[in-house]
């Protein structure tokens, strides 16, 4: 078992060999190998990743560091390591994100079949796997930023993949840049932390007590402040980083853009790889976090407003990329307040807003990876996104229907499917936490999911075919099997896995109290189930009744303000264009460039003549004259005489 | 045992000139016979001194001494003629187009060793006249090979000037060697040393340190004495280029080592700012001379003018740092010059050895191409090839000791350097060539070489990453 685990690194590796085989060798030569090999690695990394959580779980859970070595000696013991850390959350993650990738490499085969690059894609794609990958295994702060760094650039790269379209162009820049702005105060924070804890490693991070620091002055250059305040300042900024990661509002709106990637892309980006990458740095920092003052109130308020913000959009969405996308923002925003909601009002730690939350990434991964490769699979037949060009595919693709109707069940929280129960402890969590309107929220956001969904799921294969495209709609082997595959974990991870996630997910020792002997609600599962219903109840009212008017329902254009206000997703693009053009572009661009222009490249230019004129005199001094050459030994022997500072 | 024998090493590298030319005379029908003996000998030295247990110091004869950083220093003289050996190789074979072709390889074989065994005296002696002798041994063989092709009056010309300037700077040797006999009374090296502690500012000791820094500074060529190296590199043939560039400097760095730690350790503090203005003046120096260069000899002159700059940064710094710097570095200028000047000489087969040569070299020779980038990156201090490494280690010796200013200054004109390396680069691989580039020919030692080399440039930069100190736990 010891072999097993001091070996797993090969989990990582076999990702980043298939990169760079794909990448440098396979992706010119044959697009057929490279899938292939693609897919091998994939796959062997799926396997062992499985069986390293078997022999993990079945022998006690006990989190260990597989190996580790010192890369980076910065002072005394403040070392920077690279690490393989295998705890329950990370071996669960090591799990998602493998299987995860091997069902979308296997997906890509068809989905990129007739993509001339689709060599590059693969290489790209277990790019992605591997930073994922190494972000999730990481044994400190410093080697989850690299690994974090990796994941923004590969994103930007596969969502970028078609760069002769614009749109994908703008959307991989508008990715890229957002989240490395949220970066940025993940890296300041991690460096004020790491500053004051002296280490970067998680296991020193999560057992900090603030009550330790608040005596320890800390020079912070301009000002001296106590360590326990820049350890909460600094939990914040790291918090900041998962924010703009996890696209949380208002940082939201680079994820539905990034749609314009290959579904393939949004797919792993939605379920197991980048947005997770959020979630997950607050769940590996919980302790730390739940220490740190009001910053699990802020994740809270945060994760609330994204769930029903994001859910509300996609109710108007036409896109079914999009309502996806929305419904990912919402997802995520439960991950993020049932962590949040973990810290009651009198300050005390419920501990099963971290159990729930892990829950929720685990179930959530499955059943959005596989309505993401659907969405592909009817792209792929209708050959565009729009809900108006869908209908009646029930018939057409018959796997994928029954697929979807679990997905949709899962996602929506209707018992047995797994969303059902991870959701049912997030709505438990924010009930015990006595933040009535976070409960609320969270209720009515469910309510909203079911129906969202179940719009989708009608409009695209009920009804009458509204395009002729769905008459030669057919299913393709290499998508479907993918798409069937992961029905199984939709349905039943949520049930097997449940008692894992209960009795082994519970973050390690906290700093602070731990809430004991809450309010059991036995009656949250029928309410969560009662609003769910409700909701496929009038998305079936509106969208499959036999007399159902869809093209009112389909309709945005004759609608209220309110509607459009929605449909426009409240705006948010035309704002953000409104202020990076007139006052990033005008404002701050303008003033850098003409300093740029005039006091650095005259700076420069001056700089240049000097060294050009020097560079001159020295070759001028080289006349191959040899009295010359004499000479000058003999005058440099008195110039150092002289210059030299010795004591003569 | 017999592998751990310090001194046997040191004896073969005697006899290595010696073998060669016996087979030179006795068996002078065999022509391949003297090649291969050489590489048997070398190789064997090598290997031997790689198994020679560190960290103490044995002293034979009473001025003798094998020591960690000697040891060290052995293996970069034997692997610098190694390459020397191979790269000259083929410059015996065949004729060159416009180039007279090189005779008398086994004579130039001897030559070589004497002057490789030059070097090895200069780490090994404990004496004054020991250590002169070296550097003689170490110099004179230089000059007969800066003119070893009598019919390039280029050659000849080099020759003369090297020569006439080499007596000037060992007249200011022997001056400063005088002079510190006279204030010491000795010529024992740990007895010089105990003197300077007790009588540090005596005007007699500051005029040798004065004078002994100045020779030496031609050899490594230090501003102002630097003047004879662009001539003399451009004139030299160019395995002679490779080999001043690299031996020939590495013996006087471990000559200005073995002095400062040496006889000077208790007043090196007192030694820096001048060894610090030197250091700042000549990497300047050499910096702006490569700035707009056509030749590539040339421009590796200026080259290696600044890494001498640079390589003399370190002597400032703490002893073990330090060495274990000069050392570090030296191995992996070897293998980036040598790569370097493997590629400059495939491409000067057919060419003229200059940047317009290298012009179209991506599309014709991937290898060569990458090779270059790789070689030349690695002496700019690129990370992660190993030069990036080296020039931080010698960086932080100096850092140690609190020359900040030196460091500073000394980072800012890597900038410069940075620009010239790229000027090759771009040559080879942007610049479209005017005429279509006649075809390159390369044997397989040549390829051979390239690549082991390219492998060892990216190997040392990876090593100390592996390993936490490669050297940890030595003490020079």
């Amino acid at each position: 078992m010891t072999s097993l685990y001091s070996y797993s690194f090969l989990i990582l590796l076999l990702p980043l060999l298939s990169f760079a085989v794909n990448g440098l060798f396979l992706c010119r030569k044959s697009r057929k190998a490279s899938a292939a090999f693609s897919v091998l690695c994939a796959g062997l990394a799926a396997a062992y990743a499985i069986s390293v959580a078997l022999a993990f779980f079945t022998n006690g859970a006990t989190p260990t560091v597989a190996w580790q070595f010192r890369f980076l000696p910065i002072v005394g013991d403040f070392n920077a390591n690279i690490g393989l850390l295998l705890d329950p959350l990370s071996v669960m993650m090591l799990v998602v994100v493998t299987s995860i990738a091997f069902f979308v490499n296997i997906y890509s085969i068809g989905y990129m079949r007739e993509d001339m690059s689709s060599g590059r894609f693969f290489a790209l794609l277990s790019l992605f796997a591997f930073s994922m990958l190494g972000l999730v295994i990481a044994t400190n702060i410093l080697q989850m930023f690299v690994f974090w760094e990796l994941v923004g650039v590969s994103s930007y790269m596969l969502i970028g993949f078609w760069y002769h379209k614009p749109s994908a162009v703008s959307a991989s820049k508008q990715a890229f840049i957002l989240t490395r702005f949220a970066d940025s105060f993940f890296l300041l924070g991690m460096v004020l932390v790491s500053y004051a804890v002296k280490s970067f490693d998680f296991a020193a991070l999560n057992a900090v007590n603030l009550k330790d620091f608040a005596s320890i002055p800390l020079n912070l250059g301009i000002m001296v402040m106590p360590a326990s305040d820049a350890l909460t300042i600094g939990a914040a900024l790291i918090f900041v980083g998962g924010w703009g990661k996890s696209a949380m509002f208002p940082m939201h709106i680079w994820l539905p853009n990034a749609m314009e990637g290959p579904t393939p892309v949004s797919s792993i980006i939605h379920s197991a790889t980048m947005v997770v990458a959020g979630v997950y740095l607050v769940a590996r920092l919980f302790p730390f976090m739940a220490g740190a003052g009001n910053t699990l109130c802020i994740v809270m308020v945060v994760g609330a407003f994204t769930a029903i913000f994001a859910a509300v959009i996609a109710c108007t969405q036409k896109d079914i990329k999009r309502i996806l996308a929305y419904s990912t923002l919402s997802q995520l925003g439960y991950m993020m307040f049932s962590l949040g909601a973990s810290r009651l009002c009198d300050g005390s730690i419920n501990t099963l807003g971290y159990t729930a939350s892990t829950f929720h990434i685990f179930t959530h991964a499955f059943f959005k990876c596989m309505l993401f490769l659907v969405a592909g699979s009817l792209i792929h037949q209708v050959h565009t996104n729009d809900l108006d060009a869908m209908g009646g595919l029930r018939k057409k693709m018959p796997f994928t229907y029954i697929a979807t109707l679990i997905a949709c069940l899962a996602i929506a929280g209707i018992p047995p499917f797994s969303g059902f129960f991870s959701k049912d402890e997030i709505l438990m969590t924010a009930f015990q936490s006595g933040h009535v309107a976070v409960f609320a929220t969270g209720l009515l956001t469910s309510g909203l999911t079911a129906f969202y969904m179940f719009r989708l799921f009608f409009l695209a294969f009920h009804g009458k075919a509204r395009s002729e495209h769905t008459a030669h709609a057919h299913e393709d082997f290499a998508m479907t099997l993918p798409i069937v595959c992961l029905a199984v974990p939709s349905l039943l991870s949520g049930l097997l896995a449940k008692n894992i996630f209960a009795t082994k997910f519970v973050p390690g020792a906290l700093p602070v109290a731990t809430a004991e002997h809450l309010a059991h609600a036995t009656w949250i599962p029928y309410a969560a189930g009662g609003m769910a219903v409700l909701g496929i109840l009038i998305a079936a009212l509106f969208y499959a009744r036999p007399k159902a008017n869809i093209e009112r329902a389909l309709d945005v254009d004759n609608r209220c303000k309110l509607y459009k206000t929605i449909n426009h997703k409240f705006y948010f693009d035309e704002i953000y264009y409104a202020v990076v053009r007139q006052f990033i572009f005008r404002g701050v661009a303008a003033s850098a460039r003409f300093v740029e222009d005039w006091i650095i490249g005259s700076l420069v230019n001056a700089t240049l003549f000097v060294v050009r004129k020097a560079g001159a005199l020295v070759r001028e001094a080289e006349n191959g004259y040899l009295p010359f050459y004499v000479g000058v030994m003999i005058v440099g022997v008195i110039f150092w005489y002289f210059v030299g500072k010795l004591p003569l | 045992m017999i592998l751990q024998n310090a001194i046997l090493p040191d004896i073969l590298l005697v006899l290595f000139p010696f073998i060669v030319l016996a087979l030179r005379i006795f068996a002078s029908k065999h022509e391949k016979l003297q090649w291969y003996a050489a590489n048997i000998v070398l190789f064997t030295v090598f290997i031997w001194q790689n198994c020679l247990m560190l960290g103490n110091t044995q002293i034979y004869l009473s001025n003798w001494k094998i020591d960690t950083f000697g040891i060290f220093m052995r293996e970069v003289f034997v692997l610098g003629s190694i390459c020397a050996l191979w790269f000259a190789k083929d410059y015996f074979d065949h004729a060159s187009t416009g180039k007279a072709r090189l005779k008398e390889f086994p004579e130039f074989i001897a030559t070589m060793g004497f002057a490789t065994l030059g070097g090895v005296i200069v780490v090994s002696a404990n004496d004054l006249i020991t250590l002169f002798i070296g550097l003689e041994l170490a110099t004179i063989p230089m000059y007969a090979l800066t003119a070893w092709n009598k019919k390039d009056s280029e050659g000849s010309e080099a020759a003369v000037k090297f020569i006439l300037m080499g007596s000037a700077a060992t007249a200011f040797e022997l001056f400063g060697f005088s002079y510190l006999y006279g204030f010491a009374g000795s010529l024992n090296m740990p007895q010089i040393a105990t003197e300077v502690a007790k009588n540090a500012s005596s005007p007699l000791l500051w005029i040798s340190v004065l004078f002994l820094i100045s020779g030496v500074g031609f050899k490594l060529t230090l501003f102002p004495f630097h003047t004879w190296a662009p001539d003399v590199y451009d004139g030299a043939p160019t395995p002679v280029t490779a080999l001043l560039s690299v031996t020939s400097k590495a013996v006087a760095i471990a000559f200005v080592a073995v002095l400062v730690f040496g006889p000077f350790a208790a007043v090196q503090q007192t030694v820096a700012p001048f060894l610090a203005l030197l250091a700042g003046l000549t990497l300047l120096a050499g910096n702006l001379g490569a700035l707009k260069q056509s030749k590539l000899r040339r421009f590796m002159a200026y080259s290696s003018i600044s890494q001498a700059g640079y390589i003399l940064v370190a002597v400032l710094g703490p002893e073990t740092n330090a060495k274990f710097a000069i050392v570090y570095y030296l191995f992996l200028y070897t293998f980036a010059n040598y790569l370097a000047f493997f590629i400059f000489g495939i491409v000067g087969q057919n060419r003229k050895e200059d940047f317009v040569s290298l012009r179209g070299l991506s599309k014709q020779n991937l290898t060569l191409a990458i090779g270059l980038v790789v070689a030349l990156m690695s002496l700019a201090g690129i990370p992660p090839l190993a030069g990036f490494f080296g020039k931080f280690h010698l960086f932080f010796a100096a850092a140690e000791t609190k020359h900040y200013a030196l460091v500073t200054f000394a980072v800012l004109n890597n900038v410069l350097a940075l620009y010239y390396y790229i000027q090759v680069l771009k040559a080879a691989w942007i610049d479209k060539p005017e005429v279509e580039p006649c075809a390159l020919q390369i044997t397989c030692r040549q390829k051979a070489a390239v690549i082991i080399l390219m492998i060892g440039v990216i190997a040392c930069g990876f090593v100390p990453m592996l390993a936490n100190n490669l050297f940890a736990g030595l003490k020079f």
